[in-house]
């Protein structure tokens, strides 16, 4: 009966495709909604790949499923993936669909490279048994959806089988929890100069042994819980990494990956630290799937990291950024806060990381915005900040909390409106903080602070 | 004039640590105590204001009743002589009988408060709040695992529900009030969203009632009010 209804909701789901080509909405996961609708443990008998590595965490995992993707392809590897579709369960399914026969057999595929939802975990691995699990980090996320990342670890050392091999960061000891019993091994980067040993963070979750509940001491810190900790009463610390990026130069762009006492010479192709766990992470999993360093390096050199949450444009007599700040996320909004006060120049900033889906039927739950480092904005460097929509009076007293000059800071409710109160000063960098749920509407802004931009600079011109 | 604050290396989800941060921004004479689950408490030894407690894990609720079963009784005795406390979000639970949990987990409580919390891990209940105290409006979010079961009227309680939650889905109350133990559910920064309940909790320290930042945190609490009162607006995320 199983199998029957399987085949029925593979069948379905398998000639939605075509129409939904023809409605122009095939980048919809709803073959594989309606194929778990009609078939609950769709996943349990749709056929797999002979390798399967789930990508998980926080952060990275999107990148870091596309960058393992094109480095596998560019090896002649069949990569079956859900690159274009959600990682959830709806999405996995619908991935598993337009890579199988009508009888439900995996067809041409050599491996399957899974992006998957932390929180979807108890959908799919009783289903889809991975061989590797890749798990970027695990930090605070929505407090309202994951509430803490150690019950995302719970979630997940619940779900991952007891058979799978845990690829994880050795600097963030929340992942390192996850699935205690299972095979292991770890990726880290080793100390950088920009590293501290105290917490500037207000999110700072391993504060204690997990052993002992003891003060953990940080030998080094690169942010929040990120870095190497030990305990001094028991004896505690972080494990040592079987890849260790080392001898990281940005300026050279290069690294070695340290492995078994030997080193290993590779590209940098990012200027950004989380993209440096991006890479090792990746190089990790390669590596655990049988591939040569000087295979790797090779692939990799010739690989992009997407920047898809930060683009710049000169326009006019400013640099106008957009800059994606996940909104409900404190940890995101910390990260780019850091970067943008890190950044040379002056800044002026448009802060617009509402939840619109809120507004109007529910009321956005701010708390995140109180966990949130907007301490980074007091910098210097940044002249004026244009807080807006719904929450925009949340930001205010927020910023003012965090030291920012009450002059500094303008409050308007209107995005259209908030982006003229911006100065547009010459030489200026003029950001836009959006979040994925303000996306369209940061666009529209955004092309708006383009207009007002040239604007500014005409008059500047004329006045001259 | 002192403000302990228990367990600040796990008492911390939630945005919680920046009530006492504003009540330090609103009275800057304060002495704040971060007392670690190593230490010996300091309002065991008296001349504590004001007792803080926020939101944890549920690693955290275990360590946080560990560190305080030895104290129990102290605790007790100075809440009942008056001891001004203020406990936000699931650190309530620390100070009921008990929580189960629909994954098997469950937490022996301290038993300050009778109630008892229900988990459901994988259905996370997500709300806003408008209640009353003494006359004055209160704002808030839920964000949490379950509810508590005390009973709807019969032990004092925090806060009236206007709109929202109370102790559990349908109560008529929410939190709890013994003497000036003040223990909400609500998390996050209920001292920065709620001016006017500030100034009342400085009052009872007694401190000038003085705010910091306060016309934009009355704006910011107005505007707030007026949007959870609006009719066509759901308290249910």
């Amino acid at each position: 009966m199983g199998k029957l209804r399987f085949l029925l909701a593979l069948w379905l789901a398998k000639l939605s495709i075509p129409a939904l080509k023809i409605t122009r909405h095939n980048g919809t996961d709803f073959p594989g909604s309606l194929a778990l609708k009609l078939c609950p443990d769709f996943l349990r008998y749709v056929g797999k790949p002979g390798t399967i590595v789930a990508v998980t965490g926080t952060n990275g995992k999107t990148t870091v499923s596309n960058m393992l993707t094109d480095v596998l392809e560019a090896r002649g590897l069949r990569v079956l993936g859900n690159r274009f579709g959600s990682n959830i369960a709806s999405g996995i399914s619908t991935a598993f669909i337009r890579n199988c026969d009508l009888l439900g057999r995996v067809r041409r595929c050599d491996i399957a490279v899974l992006e998957v939802d932390e929180r979807s975990s108890p959908r799919i691995y009783p289903y889809v048994k991975p061989d590797y699990v890749v798990l970027t980090n695990l930090f605070r996320d929505s407090i309202m959806r994951n509430a803490h990342p150690y019950f995302i670890a719970d979630v997940l050392t619940k779900s991952i089988p007891a058979g799978t091999k845990m690829i994880l960061n050795a600097d963030d000891l929340i992942s390192c929890s996850v699935s205690p019993e299972n095979p292991r091994v770890y990726f880290g980067i080793d100390r950088l100069e920009s590293d501290v040993t105290d917490c500037i963070n207000l999110i700072d979750d391993v504060r204690i042994c997990p052993r002992c509940s003891g003060k953990l001491a940080y030998d080094y810190r690169r942010y929040h819980h990120i870095g190497r900790a030990r305990c001094s009463q028991c004896g505690f610390a972080s494990p040592e990494s079987d890849y260790l990026a080392a001898a990281v130069d940005f300026h050279r762009q290069s690294m070695v990956i340290r492995e078994n006492g030997a080193e290993y010479p590779y590209p940098l192709i990012t200027d950004s630290i989380f993209n440096v766990y991006n890479m090792v992470t990746v190089i990790a999993a390669l590596r655990q799937l049988g591939f040569d360093h000087g295979d790797i390096a090779d692939a990799l050199g010739r690989t992009a990291v997407a920047e898809t949450r930060h683009s710049e444009e000169q326009v006019g007599k400013v640099r106008l950024v957009k800059q994606m700040s996940k909104e409900k996320n404190a940890l995101a909004g910390s990260r780019a806060f850091d970067y943008i006060a890190g950044r040379p120049g002056r800044k002026e900033l448009l802060l617009m990381m509402n939840c619109l889906g809120d507004t109007h039927h529910w009321s956005e739950n701010t708390c995140w915005i109180f966990d949130a480092d907007f301490e980074f904005l007091a910098h210097e460097s940044i002249a004026q900040l244009v807080c807006t929509g719904a929450r925009c009076r949340d930001y205010k007293l927020r910023l003012l909390m965090a030291g920012v000059p009450e002059e500094k800071i303008v409050c308007e409710e209107d995005e259209f409106k908030a982006a003229e109160r911006l100065h547009y000063t010459p030489g200026d960098d003029v950001y836009i903080l959006y979040g994925t749920d303000s996306l369209a509407l940061a666009y529209r802004v955004y092309d708006r602070m383009r207009e007002l931009a040239l604007q500014h600079a005409e008059e500047k011109e004329a006045e001259a | 004039m002192r403000v302990e604050v228990l367990f600040p290396e796990i008492c911390n989800l939630s945005g919680d640590g920046m009530n006492i941060r504003y009540l330090h921004q609103c009275c800057p004479a304060l002495e704040i105590v971060e007392t670690t689950l190593k230490d010996r408490p300091a309002f065991l030894d008296g001349g504590v204001e004001l007792l803080y407690l926020g939101s944890a894990t549920e690693k955290g609720l275990e360590l946080m009743v560990e560190a305080l079963a030895p104290h129990r009784e102290a605790l007790l005795e100075r809440i009942d002589q008056g001891q001004l406390m203020l406990v936000t979000g699931n650190a309530l639970d620390a100070l009921g009988r008990y929580v189960t949990s629909d994954d098997g987990w469950r937490l022996e409580g301290l038993g300050i408060l009778d109630t008892h919390a229900e988990y459901h891990m994988m259905d996370r209940h997500n709300s806003f709040f408008l209640g009353k105290f003494e006359g004055m409006d209160i704002v808030g979010f839920k964000s949490l695992f379950g509810h508590t079961y005390g009973a709807d009227d019969a032990a004092e309680p925090l806060f009236a529900v206007e709109k929202g939650v109370g102790r559990f889905p349908g109560a008529a109350v929410e939190g709890f009030r013994r003497n000036n133990l003040l223990a909400t559910y609500l998390t996050g920064p209920l001292l920065v969203l709620n001016p006017p309940f500030t100034k009342w909790l400085l009052r009872q320290m007694g401190a000038p009632d003085h705010l910091a930042f306060e016309e934009a945190a009355m704006d910011n609490y107005e505007k707030r009010v007026a949007e959870f009162r609006e009719p066509g607006r759901d308290y249910m995320y």
